[in-house]
C-alpha cells in the first residue's frame, strides 16, 4: 500500500511537475507574443556618434561610436556599461543636452534636438539637479508650469506625486534639507510631473540605501506596468538585471551586446530545477535520473537568499515589531484610561 | 544746466535717423553673426550640413519656437529668477541704501547754497548706481550658475524654448530691480522732503514798520543754516490775514509769511525748492563782430566747446534765439525768461558786480510794408549772474519802440514782433567793453509752465529703470555663452563703454587730441605734447585708425547710459520731456529685440552638457 501510495504520490508529483513546466512554457510563449519588441519604436539611434573635442576643435574622446538602438513602447531598456562607456552621453544626446557629431537620434520619430518631444518625456538626471532653495511643492509647481499645466492640474499632480514618493511630511522643507534618498524621490517626482510616456533615468539607484533601491526598482517596474517606456542607464548590474526587459552593453562607446536580459543570461546547456519540500529520497531519485540520462551533475545544494532579501526581511520584521509594540503600548494606555 | 544738443532734435527727425542707424547696425551684426556661425559649424559638420543646420535653426525661430512661446513658462522662469535673487540676499542692497541715507548727514554739505540739487543729486545718483550694480551681478551669474550646477538639465529637458529661458531671466531680474527701485524711490522722496523741509520763527527784534510804504519788514530766525528777510504789505490780504513773503531767494526757496489778525506772524513752509520747469528752447545763432550771421560765436580759448561767446561793448557781436509757437494764449502777460549765461572777463573790474547785458525782441520775418522800427523793441537791460540762472520777466507793457521823434511807443508783442508762423527772435548783447557772454542753446529759454515735481521725480526713476533693464539684458545675454565672472566683466565693459561713449567718439573724431594707442604710446615715450604733430609712420597710423574705428563702432553700438540719466534735470528743476522718455524707451526696446534674438540663437545652438 505504502509502495502504491508512494508510486501514486510520485506519479502525481511528476504530473504536477509536467503541468508546471507546461505553465512556464505557456507563460514564456505568451510573454514572447506580447513582447515589447513588437511595439512602436519610441527611441531610435542610427549610427549615433559623439566625439568630444578640445578648445581648438581637435578630437579628444570618441564617447559614442556608431550606435544603433531601438527602444520600443512599454519596455524597460537598460544601458549598461562601466564608467566612461558612453551611457550618459547617449542619454544626453537623446535629450538634446548634447548634439551628435554623427548619425541620428530620434525620439518619438522626431530629432532629439526638437524641444516639442520633451512634452512626452520625463528625465531623472544622475544627480538630482534641482533648485535647493525651493521646497517640494514649489519644485513640482515650477516644473509643472514648464509643461504649461493649469494651476488645478499642477496642484493635484504635485499632491499625488508627493504622496506616492512618501514626502508629504517634508513637502514644505527646502530641498537643501533633504537626504540623498529624498532628493532622488523628489527628482523622480519632477520627472513624472507631466505623466510622461517615456522616462529616461540616469543611474536611478545611485546613492540610495537598499530600501530606497528596492522602492525605486519597484517604481520603475510599476511604470512599465502602466504602459510607459523606461530607458535607464546604470553600472549596477543587479539593478539592471532586476528590472530591465532588454539591455545594451556599451564599452568604450561601442555596443557590445544587445538583447533580452533572460536570453542573454540564459546558460543553454545547464538545467536548473528549484523545488520546495523534497525529501532526501526524492533528491536521491533525481540524482539517479540524472545519472541514468548521462547528465553531468554540476551542483546540488540548498540555495541562499541574497543579501538584499535578508536585509529587507530584517528591516520589515523590525518595522512590524515596532508597529506591534506601538499598538500594544497604545492598548495599555487606553486600558489604563479605562 | 548742460543739455545734450541731441535733445533739441524733434522726435520725428530723431526717429527716422535712429531707425536707419538701427537697421544698419542690425545688418552688420547679422552678417558678422552668420559668417562666424557658419565658420564654426563648418568645422564640426562640413559645409553642406552647416547650411542645413543654420537654415533649420532660423526656420525653428520663426515657425516653431516663436509661435510656441508660452507666457506661463516665461512667468515660471521669472518667478524662479525672483526667488533666486531673494536667496542671494538682494535685500542687502536695500539695507546698504538705507544705511547710507541714515548717515548721509555726515557726507552732505548741508550749508550748500543749492540744497535741493544736493539732496536730489545724491539720492538719485545713489539709487542709479546701486540698482545698476545689483542688476549686473544678478543677471551675469544666474545662467552660468544653473549651467555649473546642472540645474539647467532639468529645464532644457522640458518643453522650454530658448527664448523663454532668456525672457524669463530678464523679466525676473527686472521685477526684482523694479520693486527695489520703487522702494528706493519712496524712501528717497521721504529723505528729500524731510531734508529740505524746515520752517522759521520771526526774529521779533528785527520787526520794523514803514508807515509810508504800508509795509512791515523783518528777519526770520537762523534755522537750517540760513535766515530770510521778509516783508508784509498791508494791502495784501487773504482769509488767513495779511500775507507777505521772504525776499530774496535764499538757498533756492522762499516762504510765505502770514500776519494774523491778532498780530502774530507765521512763516510758512519752503516754496519753489522742488520745481519742474518746462522750458521752451529756441534755435541759437550768432552775429559776428563784423555783423555776419554765424552758427557759432567766438572761442575764448576754452577747451570745452559746449558754449561759444559774444564780445561786449561796441562790437556788433550778439546771440540770437528764434522761438517757435509764441502765442498770446501761452504767454498772456509777458515772456518769462530764464538766462543761464556764463561770463568771461578780460578785465577784472568790480568782481562783485554783475555784467550788464540787453535783450532786444525782433520779428524774424517782418512785413516790408511795416516801419522797420516797429519790428524791433528797444533794448531791455538785464544783469548776468555768473554760475546761476537769472529769471527775467518781460512784461507786455515794457515792450516799446522809438518812433521817428525819438519817443517811446508801445509795441504789441504778438502782432508786431511775432511773425505769421508764431516765431519770435530774441537778441542778446553784452554791453560792457572787454567782457564776454558765453552761451549754448539751452542757456536761454522761455518758461512756459511748471509741472508736478514728484511726477518729474518719477520720470527720472523711469530713466534709471530703463538703464537697469539694459544692464539686465546685457548681463543675461553675456551669461548665455560666458561663465559668470567673465559675463560680469563683459557687462561692466558695456556699461563703462556706454558711460564714456561720448569721450571715445571725441577721441575718434580727433576732438580729443593725442591719437590712437600707438601714437599715444609714442607720445608717452617721447614725452611729446598731445597738440604737437607726431610722425609715427604710415603703418602705425593705419593700425591706429583701424583700432579707433573699431572702438568708435563698439562705442556706437553699446547704449549711451548718460543719455538715460536725467538726474541733473530733476536736481536743477527742469521737466523731463515725454518725447525724451519715449526715445529712451524705444532705444531700450531696440536692444531688447536684438539681444533677445542673439541670446535665442546662442542658447539654441549651445550644448548644455558639454
Amino acid at each position: 500500500m505504502d509502495s502504491e501510495n508512494s508510486m501514486d504520490t510520485s506519479a502525481q508529483e511528476d504530473a504536477s511537475l509536467v503541468d508546471q513546466t507546461k505553465d512556464v512554457i505557456e507563460q514564456s510563449t505568451a510573454s514572447e507574443e506580447t513582447s515589447p519588441e513588437l511595439g512602436e519604436v519610441i527611441i531610435e539611434t542610427r549610427s549615433l556618434s559623439k566625439v568630444y573635442r578640445d578648445f581648438w576643435g581637435r578630437p579628444k574622446v570618441n564617447a559614442v561610436k556608431a550606435l544603433d538602438l531601438e527602444v520600443r513602447r512599454g519596455e524597460i531598456f537598460g544601458l549598461l556599461g562601466p564608467n566612461g562607456s558612453g551611457k550618459s552621453t547617449t542619454i544626453k544626446m537623446l535629450l538634446g543636452l548634447l548634439f551628435p557629431t554623427g548619425g541620428k537620434a530620434l525620439v518619438f520619430g522626431k530629432d532629439a534636438t526638437d524641444v516639442s518631444k520633451n512634452e512626452r518625456i520625463g528625465y531623472l538626471p544622475e544627480e538630482s539637479y534641482l533648485y535647493k532653495f525651493l521646497n517640494a511643492e514649489e519644485t513640482l509647481d515650477f516644473y509643472g508650469r514648464l509643461f504649461n499645466m493649469s494651476s488645478a492640474r499642477r496642484r493635484s499632480r504635485a499632491a499625488d506625486l508627493i504622496k506616492r514618493m512618501d514626502l508629504e511630511w517634508a513637502k514644505r522643507r527646502q530641498l537643501k534639507e533633504y537626504s540623498k534618498g529624498m532628493t532622488r524621490r523628489i527628482g523622480l517626482a519632477q520627472a513624472l510631473i507631466n505623466d510622461p510616456e517615456l522616462i529616461l533615468l540616469d543611474e536611478p539607484t545611485t546613492g540610495l540605501d537598499p530600501i530606497g533601491t528596492r522602492e525605486m526598482k519597484d517604481l520603475i517596474i510599476n511604470l512599465r506596468d502602466q504602459g510607459k517606456t523606461v530607458l535607464m542607464c546604470s553600472h549596477l548590474l543587479a539593478d539592471v538585471q532586476d528590472v530591465c526587459d532588454r539591455i545594451a552593453i556599451l564599452h568604450q562607446g561601442e555596443l557590445k551586446e544587445l538583447g533580452r536580459v533572460d536570453d542573454l543570461l540564459q546558460v543553454q546547456d545547464v538545467t536548473q530545477i528549484q523545488a520546495r519540500g523534497l525529501s532526501s529520497a526524492a533528491e536521491k531519485e533525481i540524482l539517479e535520473v540524472i545519472a541514468r540520462d548521462q547528465g553531468e551533475l554540476v551542483e546540488i545544494e540548498h540555495p541562499t537568499a541574497t543579501l538584499e532579501e535578508l536585509f529587507l526581511n530584517i528591516v520589515r520584521e523590525s518595522e512590524a515589531e515596532a508597529g506591534a509594540e506601538k499598538r500594544s503600548m497604545s492598548g495599555i494606555e487606553s486600558g489604563d484610561k479605562e | 544746466m548742460i543739455v545734450d544738443p541731441s535733445e533739441f532734435v524733434s522726435f520725428s527727425t530723431w526717429f527716422s535717423g535712429a531707425i536707419a542707424g538701427f537697421a544698419f547696425n542690425v545688418l552688420i551684426l547679422m552678417i558678422a553673426w552668420l559668417v562666424l556661425w557658419y565658420a564654426f559649424t563648418v568645422l564640426r559638420h562640413g559645409p553642406t550640413e552647416a547650411i542645413l543646420i543654420i537654415a533649420r535653426a532660423v526656420t525653428d525661430f520663426f515657425l516653431v519656437d516663436g509661435p510656441n512661446t508660452s507666457p506661463r513658462r516665461i512667468g515660471a522662469m521669472a518667478r524662479l529668477a525672483v526667488k533666486e535673487s531673494l536667496r542671494r540676499r538682494v535685500v542687502v542692497v536695500f539695507a546698504v541704501f538705507v544705511i547710507i541715507l541714515l548717515f548721509a548727514g555726515w557726507m552732505l554739505d548741508t550749508e550748500n547754497d543749492h540744497p535741493s540739487r544736493l539732496y536730489l543729486g545724491f539720492v538719485l545718483t545713489m539709487s542709479n548706481y546701486l540698482v545698476l550694480a545689483l542688476a549686473m551681478f544678478l543677471s551675469a551669474f544666474s545662467l552660468p550658475t544653473d549651467i555649473e550646477n546642472r540645474t539647467i538639465y532639468t529645464i532644457t529637458t522640458k518643453p522650454v524654448r530658448p527664448m523663454e529661458i532668456f525672457w524669463g531671466r530678464v523679466l525676473g531680474f527686472v521685477i526684482v530691480g523694479t520693486v527695489l527701485l520703487v522702494v528706493m524711490g519712496l524712501v528717497s522722496s521721504v529723505f528729500v522732503y524731510r531734508g529740505l523741509y524746515h520752517t522759521h520763527e520771526v526774529d521779533a527784534a528785527s520787526l520794523q514798520t514803514d508807515s509810508q510804504l504800508a509795509r512791515q519788514t523783518g528777519e526770520t530766525t537762523h534755522d537750517s543754516h540760513h535766515r530770510h528777510d521778509f516783508f508784509i504789505d498791508d494791502d495784501s490780504t487773504s482769509d488767513d490775514g495779511t500775507i507777505g513773503t521772504t525776499d530774496p531767494l535764499v538757498k533756492e526757496h522762499r516762504h510765505m509769511v502770514t500776519r494774523h489778525d491778532d498780530g502774530t506772524i507765521e512763516i510758512g513752509h519752503p516754496q519753489d525748492q522742488l520745481r519742474a520747469r518746462v522750458p521752451v528752447y529756441g534755435k541759437l545763432s550768432f552775429i559776428s563782430r563784423e555783423g555776419n550771421l554765424e552758427e557759432r560765436g567766438l572761442n575764448v580759448g576754452k577747451e570745452w566747446s559746449y558754449r561759444s561767446y559774444i564780445e561786449g561793448g561796441v562790437s556788433q557781436s550778439a546771440a540770437i534765439w528764434t522761438f517757435s509757437d509764441v502765442t498770446a494764449e501761452q504767454f498772456p502777460e509777458g515772456l518769462p525768461l530764464e538766462l543761464d549765461i556764463r561770463v568771461f572777463r578780460t578785465s577784472k573790474g568790480d568782481i562783485e558786480s554783475q555784467i550788464r547785458g540787453e535783450i532786444i525782441l525782433m520779428n524774424p520775418n517782418p512785413d516790408p510794408q511795416v516801419d522797420p522800427r516797429k519790428t524791433r523793441s528797444t533794448p531791455l537791460p538785464f544783469r548776468a549772474t555768473e554760475f546761476a540762472a537769472t529769471e527775467e520777466f518781460i512784461d507786455l507793457e515794457d515792450i516799446k519802440y522809438q518812433d521817428v521823434d525819438g519817443q517811446l511807443q508801445k509795441l504789441n508783442l504778438f502782432e508786431d514782433l511775432v511773425d505769421d508762423d508764431g516765431n519770435l527772435q530774441l537778441l542778446i548783447r553784452c554791453v560792457e567793453h572787454a567782457q564776454f557772454f558765453g552761451m549754448a542753446q539751452a542757456d536761454v529759454y522761455l518758461k512756459a509752465r511748471e509741472t508736478s515735481f514728484w511726477m518729474n521725480y518719477a520720470k527720472c526713476y523711469v530713466g534709471i529703470w530703463l538703464q537697469m533693464v539694459l544692464v539686465v539684458l546685457f548681463g543675461v545675454f553675456f551669461s548665455t555663452f560666458l561663465t559668470g565672472i567673465v559675463a560680469l566683466q563683459a557687462t561692466l565693459a558695456t556699461l563703462v563703454l556706454g558711460m564714456f561713449g561720448g569721450f571715445i567718439a571725441d577721441i575718434q573724431s580727433g576732438e580729443v587730441a593725442g591719437g590712437g594707442p600707438i601714437e599715444s604710446l609714442a607720445r608717452v615715450e617721447s614725452q611729446e605734447g598731445v597738440t604737437t604733430d607726431l610722425d609715427i609712420g604710415e603703418g602705425a597710423a593705419l593700425i591706429d585708425r583701424a583700432f579707433m574705428a573699431a572702438m568708435g563702432y563698439v562705442a556706437d553700438v553699446v547704449p549711451k547710459y548718460p543719455e538715460f540719466n536725467t538726474v541733473r534735470k530733476v536736481a536743477y528743476g527742469y521737466d523731463i520731456r515725454g518725447s525724451i522718455l519715449a526715445r529712451h524707451l524705444l532705444i531700450t526696446l531696440g536692444y531688447f529685440l536684438v539681444l533677445s534674438v542673439m541670446g535665442y540663437f546662442i542658447l539654441k545652438t549651445r550644448e548644455f552638457a558639454a
